[in-house]
């Protein structure tokens, strides 16, 4: 019976071709924004790193020198903290960075020209926390020298790609030996630099040791905070200066009390010598936490979300009204087949099977228009073009909501067909 | 073959009731070929529709082919009707953008048959109204004795144990009316039960009982004979 109702299927789109045409348009744009709505959220909200997410530990501290305190523990740190968390025992890996940008250029190049690169400037642990995955070369081990590990973007914009481990890159005057480079490596949302914005910027373009970076003074390129004057970064190590951000590896979730413990004992050892007059108060988030925290999923799309869907309920109403029109033309042919002994089961599976078939050919049309969306979506609001990206999970998500809207749709006026009287349309 | 015992069927509009049929009872035999006549509003149509189990009836008891059809569902009457009854109507009824295989072929289809015996079947039936040449034929290349004829291969499609016609001649000139009453006649003789319901007396006459029905109720029965005499000759196409 499955290929006979899909043959009545497709005699019925072939009467009416005008009026499917108006309800598989109307279905398709509200299922196509609602897909591009959820093609934003479901990768604002998704886990980066879903095999590591819950060992991986944000830290913020609450060791402000005065007697005015924030509100939060501070998810930036100063330099002595953070060294103090690398030196935690009971952890599997740590890392400590911040950001920075600096200007640079092949030195072995004849041209001048420099590239703009956003920088990270880490302890070596931030490779293996962070899963980073090399095309060359490996990450740098020690926390100073002259090295570097570089992006893929940044490699294709220098050399045009390849290995190019081993050459040389001058930044701001000094010279760095590219030690690693990086396949083409998106996080989304980019959890280790989630504050300030940033958790949808690109991963870095280079990624230098911290020691360097700090006695080379390069820009922090995020928030900082300092209860001490501070002129140069050389001079922030023995400063409250605020500006490092840790996070930790633990060997398995349930290792996050033994940190805690570590944290609030180094705080108390602080306050017990008079550094802090503050409650302990240390914060510990893994990643999802985090990002929680963070309200990386902005409002404004959550706001755009609830739109959409309502927009789809109205096209749900407008779809229904026109399939109604047409049912209401078909009333004969229903009555008919109910006369030669279709049963109401059966005229509605008939229905629905056609339903069904207008579903999927309206998820076509739909992933189309949320393309269209996305990329139209992207030329007025440029930070959402590392997000705007359909995925498998997006593309079958439409389908099933393609399926199950043209049913909605299709409800009302399959259940009036099975309730006119049969012998009312035939004599 | 049907038995209908003080069978009642009541329309309620909005103030008024209308009782279309009112302790109607009617036995009819396998092999019969039943006329119902009567005036219009009489109850023919309410009748058939009860017959057929198009409609629902309020009192009494009906049994087809001894079986009651009191308490059945949807699905248990559907199956009564695709098995046990053949529809013929007025307007044929036929869908005009399907073929006349597909139109022979859509109660088959309900009853999960095998495209084999669907398709032998089919040409059976339109061979039996001499139409098995035109099965690829929409319904609008054929005249409306054959169109009618058509409809009444789709009836014997299913073989069904008895045809209920709903005035099956009254769109038809008199040349097609008397083609299509011929081959009713023939299949009456071939064993099948017919109920037609006809305004024309002279059709009444041709068969073997006219039941007259008046107000919801038989007023009178005339048997003529306990099978047609209806002169027997091959169906040509018109």
């Amino acid at each position: 019976m499955f290929s006979y109702y899909l043959k009545l299927s497709f005699i019925n789109f072939k009467r009416s071709p005008s009026l499917y045409a108006l309800v598989l348009l109307t279905l398709s744009v509200g299922i196509g924004l609602v897909c591009a709505n959820f093609a934003l959220i479901s990768v604002m909200s998704g886990d980066p790193i879903p095999e590591k997410s819950d060992r991986l530990i944000h830290v913020s501290m609450n060791t402000w020198a005065t007697e005015t305190p924030h509100e939060e523990p501070l998810h930036i740190l100063r330099y002595r903290d953070a060294m103090h968390i690398e030196k935690a025992d009971m952890v599997k890996s740590t890392v400590t960075f911040f950001a920075s940008g600096i200007y640079v250029r092949d030195s072995e190049s004849e041209s001048l020209a420099r590239i703009n690169a956003s920088v990270r400037a880490t302890t070596a642990g931030f490779f293996d926390l962070t899963n980073a995955p090399f095309a060359y070369g490996t990450g740098f081990t020690e926390n100073t020298g002259k090295v570097l590990v570089i992006g893929d973007e940044l490699n294709q914009q220098l050399f045009g790609g390849g290995n190019n481990v081993g050459k040389v890159l001058e930044l701001a005057g000094e010279l760095f030996t590219i030690v690693g480079i990086l396949e083409p490596w998106h996080l989304r949302p980019l959890f280790y630099h989630a504050t300030e914005n940033m958790a949808f910027n690109n991963t870095d373009d280079i990624f230098a040791p911290l020691e360097t970076a700090i006695d080379l003074n390069w820009a922090v390129h995020a928030r900082s905070s300092a209860s001490d004057s501070v002129r140069t970064l050389d001079e922030s190590r023995d400063k409250n200066y605020f500006y490092l951000q840790s996070w930790v590896e633990l060997h398995k979730a349930s290792d996050r009390k033994f940190l805690q413990q570590y944290l609030d004992n180094y705080s108390q050892s602080l306050k017990d010598a008079g550094e802090h007059p503050l409650d302990i108060r240390n914060e510990l988030h893994d990643v999802n936490e985090w990002l929680l925290k963070q309200e990386v999923v902005d409002e404004r799309v959550l706001a755009f979300s609830i739109a959409t869907g309502l927009f789809l309920v109205v096209c749900i109403f407008n779809a229904s009204s026109l399939l109604l029109s047409r049912f209401h033309a078909a009333k004969f042919e229903v009555g008919l087949r109910r006369a030669v002994g279709a049963s109401k089961s059966q005229i509605l599976t008939q229905g629905l099977i056609e339903s069904s078939l207008l579903g999927v050919v309206a998820s076509v049309v739909a992933i189309g228009l949320s393309g269209l969306f996305l990329i139209f979506s992207t030329e007025m609001l440029p930070n959402l073009a590392n997000l705007a990206v359909l995925n498998g999970e997006t593309l079958i998500a439409g389908v099933i909501l393609s399926i199950v809207t043209a049913n909605l749709a299709s409800l009302y006026s399959i259940y009036r067909a099975n309730r006119y009287t049969i012998s009312a349309e035939l004599k | 073959m049907l038995v209908m015992n003080n069978i009642s069927r009541i329309y309620c509009g909005e103030s008024i009731q209308t009782h279309a049929l009112r302790d109607f009872s009617l036995t009819v035999e396998q092999g019969e070929f039943v006329a119902v006549t009567g005036p219009s509003g009489s109850g023919k149509s309410t009748f058939l529709n009860v017959a057929g189990l198009l409609d629902t009836f309020d009192q009494g008891s009906y049994e087809l082919d001894g079986v009651g059809v009191d308490g059945m569902n949807d699905n248990q009457i559907s199956r009564l009707r695709n098995e046990k009854i053949g529809f013929i109507f007025q307007n044929y009824n036929l869908i005009p953008d399907y073929s006349i295989f597909d139109n022979v072929d859509m109660p088959l289809r309900y009853r999960g048959l095998s495209a084999k015996e669907r398709k032998q079947r089919v040409e059976n039936a339109l061979e039996k109204v001499g139409l098995a040449a035109r099965m690829d034929y929409l319904p609008s290349q054929l005249s409306g004795g054959q169109q009618q004829r058509v409809a009444i291969a789709r009836a014997l499609a299913g073989e069904p144990k008895i045809l209920l016609a709903d005035e099956p001649t009254g769109n038809l000139d008199s040349l097609m009316a008397r083609q299509v009453m011929e081959l009713l006649h023939k299949l009456n003789q071939e064993g099948t039960t017919i109920i037609m319901v006809t305004h024309d007396p002279d059709q009444a006459r041709e068969v073997s009982r006219n039941v007259q029905i008046i107000d919801g109720q038989i007023t009178d029965s005339k048997i003529y004979a306990p099978v047609a005499e209806m002169p027997t000759q091959e169906v040509a196409n018109v």
